[in-house]
């Protein structure tokens, strides 16, 4: 696998949509790079603009200042290079579980399409439900086979947005496992949005601190903890107060200590 | 929701749903045999029956309920695919929307047999005509219905489209029709179901053949009892029809069927 695919670049990147002829700041001097193969989360409170940087990596939204880069190249526009996971799993009801997998698939022949989504779905753990509609599966079934989706083209970066908050908490954890697992696997560059820090801490390499209005990054911080991770470990602790601190949040309990 | 309704009928909601019409069928039989209504006026169904079966003998039954099937279905590809076509255009073109929408509203104002003279005057009384009545009648709820649902297509499937790169056709045929296509079926049926409706409406008025000639024919010669069969006809028929729509209903819409009571 020819290994520096997959890298992407921010460059001092804002963007501001027009709300009743106010210009209002989303994003503000963003610069980040992911190296090829890494897993970075980008966290932060609702409305800093984290769903909207991944869409501008995605290609989604286009109208910015600054440069957003893959290996590279300017993104314009969404592209099989890049794979998506939604919070909602937006599989599309009409099409069977197979065929959901096989969407960005269109353009190859009926085998190879057939090996690939048999291959996918055997990698998230679904073998056996290529027949079966999303309304028959559970929200993390549906989930995973969005993963398969996405994982199909072959990208070589895969944004996930918030891609298990909608999940319980136990779903939840187990499926942080799964994509790890796929992520060790597949050797791919892999870029999370979330609001849930044990996750980030649980999955990253380095997770990206924003802060809102307007969204800029606060601080980087690395997780330089082997796999796999030990959610009660004193590092992993360690890590999440320093997190915290970051939103406030720190613990400054003086009397826990008095006691 | 007659669909679920028919799916919850156990074995006493359909005898149930058998016994009034057989209750109402025994009165009427019994008011016409007890003399509390002349035979002419009201036939009782014993003769009604014997009437269709006569029909049916004799070959003017099929002949009859196959000149108006014909009209229907020419009538119905006419004005349903038009709708469809116009329908889909309009959902995806805020221009073509702005054109017709409000000249659509208005004209679907117009009762449907305010048409008639209008249609008489230009394309007579032959078949072209009772086409272009079925047609009028077809339009509306299908361009309606399928606006309705193409414009309803949730933006998080158009945005699945533009990742996957899903452009023109491909678009149209793969995200935006099955999306739609509650929507589309709905205005199939009640296209149908007016289509029946408008062809019978259409026969009143000068045909040589069909169930609404039957009818005004019995009339016209003052056979109770042929003018009541053709009003039985167009029920049956036109429930048959409706029946065979929810079936494929149910058959193309399985993947909307949710299992554990959750919203698919």
């Amino acid at each position: 696998m020819p290994n520096n695919k997959g890298t992407l670049e921010i460059r001092s990147l804002s963007k501001s949509f027009i709300v009743d002829n106010n210009s209002l700041q989303i994003l503000n001097d963003i610069n980040l790079t992911v190296h090829s193969g890494a897993f970075v989360t980008i966290v932060g409170s609702s409305g800093c603009g984290k769903t909207t940087l991944l869409r501008i990596m995605l290609g989604l939204e286009n109208h910015y200042t600054g440069e957003a880069l893959i290996d590279g190249k300017q993104i314009i526009g969404p592209g099989s290079d890049r794979g998506i996971v939604f919070q909602d799993h937006r599989l599309l009801p009409w099409l069977t579980v197979g065929e959901n997998v096989a969407f960005g698939l269109d353009k190859l022949k009926r085998k190879e399409k057939k090996l690939l989504v048999d291959e996918h779905l055997k990698l998230v753990g679904l073998n056996g439900f290529e027949s079966a509609y999303p309304s028959q599966l559970s929200g993390g079934m549906a989930q995973r086979v969005a993963i398969a989706r996405a994982l199909a083209s072959k990208p070589e970066i895969l944004l996930l947005d918030e891609p298990l908050g909608a999940l319980d908490a136990l779903t939840r954890m187990y499926m942080q496992q799964e994509l790890e697992r796929l992520w060790l696997l597949e050797k791919i560059t892999m870029i999370m949005v979330t609001h849930d820090i044990d996750e980030a801490i649980y999955l990253s390499d380095k997770v990206v601190i924003m802060s809102s209005r307007p969204g800029v990054i606060k601080k980087i911080i690395d997780v330089p903890l082997s796999r796999p991770r030990n959610r009660a470990s004193s590092d992993f602790t360690r890590i999440k107060a320093e997190i915290l601190e970051e939103f406030h949040l720190g613990t400054e309990y003086p009397f826990a200590y008095a006691i | 929701m007659s669909k679920k309704f028919i799916q919850r009928l156990g074995l006493k909601d359909k005898l149930l749903a058998i016994m009034v019409p057989l209750l109402v069928l025994a009165a009427w039989q019994g008011a016409v045999s007890q003399k509390l209504c002349s035979d002419l006026i009201l036939t009782p169904p014993l003769t009604l029956l014997n009437t269709l079966v006569e029909l049916a003998q004799s070959g003017d039954l099929t002949l009859n309920i196959l000149a108006s099937l014909k009209r229907v279905m020419i009538g119905f590809l006419l004005g349903g695919t038009s709708g469809f076509v116009l329908g889909i255009l309009m959902a995806l073109s805020p221009f073509l929307n702005r054109i017709f929408g409000p000249l659509i509203k208005a004209l679907q104002q117009v009762p449907e047999f305010a048409w008639m003279p209008l249609i008489i005057m230009f394309l007579g009384i032959d078949e072209s005509a009772k086409y272009f009545f079925v047609a009028i009648g077809a339009f509306y709820p299908m361009v309606l219905n399928t606006y309705q649902g193409v414009s309803g297509v949730p933006e998080k499937y158009h945005e699945l489209a533009r990742v996957f790169d899903y452009k023109s056709f491909r678009y149209l045929f793969k995200v935006i029709i099955p999306s739609a296509l509650p929507s589309i079926i709905t205005g199939i049926r009640l296209s149908l179901g007016l289509s029946w409706m408008f062809v019978v409406g259409a026969e009143l008025f000068g045909s040589d053949s069909g169930v609404g000639y039957l009818m005004t024919w019995g009339r016209a010669v003052f056979q109770i009892d042929l003018v009541m069969a053709g009003l039985v006809l167009v029920g049956v028929i036109g429930f048959a029809m409706n029946l065979v729509l929810e079936i494929a209903e149910k058959r193309f819409l399985l993947w909307r069927e949710p299992v554990d009571g959750r919203p698919a």
